[in-house]
């Protein structure tokens, strides 16, 4: 199998958590509420591909999410991307568990806070940015999108480990 | 430094270089972007829809005989009543198309009714919105009215090949004109989404209230479009008015909150109403005369 095409493959075993998180947010839909994993999705990615790779890996991520709700074009794909850029070239940084423990809720947090914002961008008349409203539910997303990325992180790179075992990719000392 | 670090220079760079050209591309290209991430993702929303029908499906299976006896005793009961409906509608039908002759008055609009299954909800603070299992290979098109019976859901936003995804009434994006119950005069007032407060049931907002209106003493007021517009057909209800109105700041109008008329969290069919000609303003939207109907030329 090529390599090349590694982070393809990644993104489809990657993909039904995506879509489970979705179900899970579908779920508590009465509750007003989005869940969200896509930060976390690319931290064992970034620990083993080739820094392109994980780039493209994380802009399909970011794309995905973006692509069935009403986010402005790229702010979260770029973001995604900007994170993957760091990790891969900090690899040191999501070494072991507990720094990619600290990566995930990091890199998740800061993802969810990009798209919150992008999103209210366009409510800015009706909710402005400083106001308590807006802050009480920005903090609720950026809570359950950290309590999210540490309970799911695990499972989700043992797939992503396991999908990049059979690939061929090679163990995060060998990357570049 | 190690060369990896150094390379992330180059990377970041690029990254820089890209966002400029994102940011200055033609929104058709972000369009077609977003369009083949939702398609790479509509089987998997209508397997999970299917999948959902058919676990509907064993649990009806596990239902015993009289259950299913009794349902169809009432589903047939309820036909009957409804078949006599439809002859009396159908008389009226006659009769007003009749009259609009007479009268030469424009004929209101016709719509082709298109039964889909939800597949996903999707609420945030800034959206509340459905996805369904209908798209543009069905004739869905953006604009149009999704209903429940006779209560409004929301209004089609985006459509896909063969998916839809549908703004609901509390959705900040939605926006419509509404008669109240009870006021007499028929004066019209402005339904809209707004941002939602997580952890609470969303809600709209009715706008521009005249001052001296009181609901129905006892009732709780009805909230239903009114037909102008041409999206949605007339004397639909959208929901019913909270108690608590408001008066604004300027003291001439009032606001109220609009509780929808389904649960829209919960709903797991609709109906999208498709105009059987383009509505004016899709007609507006089109370029020169192309895929107006000979009547509209």
């Amino acid at each position: 199998m090529s390599l090349s095409w590694a982070w393809l493959f990644l993104l489809l075993a990657t993909f039904p958590w995506l879509l489970g998180v979705d179900l899970l947010s579908d779920s508590v839909a009465t509750s007003g509420v989005c869940l969200f994993i896509s930060g976390a999705a690319i931290i064992a990615p970034c620990r083993r591909l080739r820094r392109w790779q994980a780039v493209l890996f994380s802009g399909c991520v970011g794309f995905l999410f973006e692509s069935l709700r009403p986010i402005p074009d790229g702010s979260l794909a770029l973001l995604l991307v900007l994170a993957a850029i760091y990790l891969t070239s900090h690899r040191d940084e999501i070494r072991d568990m507990p720094k990619m423990f600290w990566a995930a809720v990091l890199v998740n947090g800061l993802a969810c806070t990009t798209w919150f914002i992008a999103a209210g961008l366009a409510h800015l008349k009706e909710v402005p940015l400083l106001s308590m409203h807006f802050l009480g539910q920005w903090l609720l997303h950026l809570l359950l999108a950290t309590i999210l990325a540490v309970l799911l992180l695990v499972p989700l790179a043992l797939v992503q480990n396991f999908a990049m075992d059979k690939i061929g990719v090679p163990q995060p000392d060998e990357a570049a | 430094m190690d060369n990896n670090r150094q390379g992330a220079k180059a990377s970041y760079v690029a990254l820089v270089f890209f966002t400029g050209l994102w940011l200055i591309l033609p929104s058709a290209v972000r369009r077609f972007n977003r369009e083949a991430f939702a398609e790479f993702q509509a089987p998997a929303l209508h397997l999970v829809g299917k999948g959902r029908d058919l676990a509907r499906y064993w649990e009806l299976q596990s239902r015993s005989p009289e259950e299913l006896v009794a349902a169809a005793r009432d589903l047939a009961r309820i036909n009957a009543a409804l078949e006599l409906k439809i002859h009396s509608l159908d008389d009226a039908r006659k009769e007003n198309t009749r009259l609009r002759e007479m009268l030469r008055y424009p004929q209101s609009t016709e719509f082709v009714t298109v039964v889909a299954r939800v597949s996903v909800r999707e609420t945030s603070s800034w959206w509340q919105r459905i996805i369904i299992r209908k798209g543009r290979s069905d004739g869905v098109r953006p604009g149009c009215p999704v209903v429940f019976g006779d209560r409004v859901i929301g209004r089609v936003s985006v459509v896909h090949l063969t998916t839809s995804e549908v703004d609901l009434v509390t959705s900040p994006g939605f926006r419509c004109t509404a008669f109240l119950e009870g006021d007499d005069q028929s004066r019209i007032v402005h339904v809209s989404g707004r941002a939602g407060l997580a952890l609470s049931a969303p809600r709209a907002m009715v706008s521009i209230i005249p001052l001296d209106y009181n609901p129905p003493a006892g009732q709780i007021a009805k909230v239903m479009t009114t037909g102008l517009g041409g999206v949605f057909p007339s004397g639909l209800t959208l929901g019913t008015l909270e108690a608590g109105v408001q008066t604004t700041s300027e003291k001439h109008m009032q606001t109220g909150a609009l509780t929808p008329a389904k649960e829209l969290s919960f709903i797991q069919e609709v109906s999208v109403l498709i105009p059987k000609y383009p509505t004016a303003g899709e007609i507006l939207l089109t370029p020169a005369d192309a895929g107006k109907p000979e009547e509209f030329r």
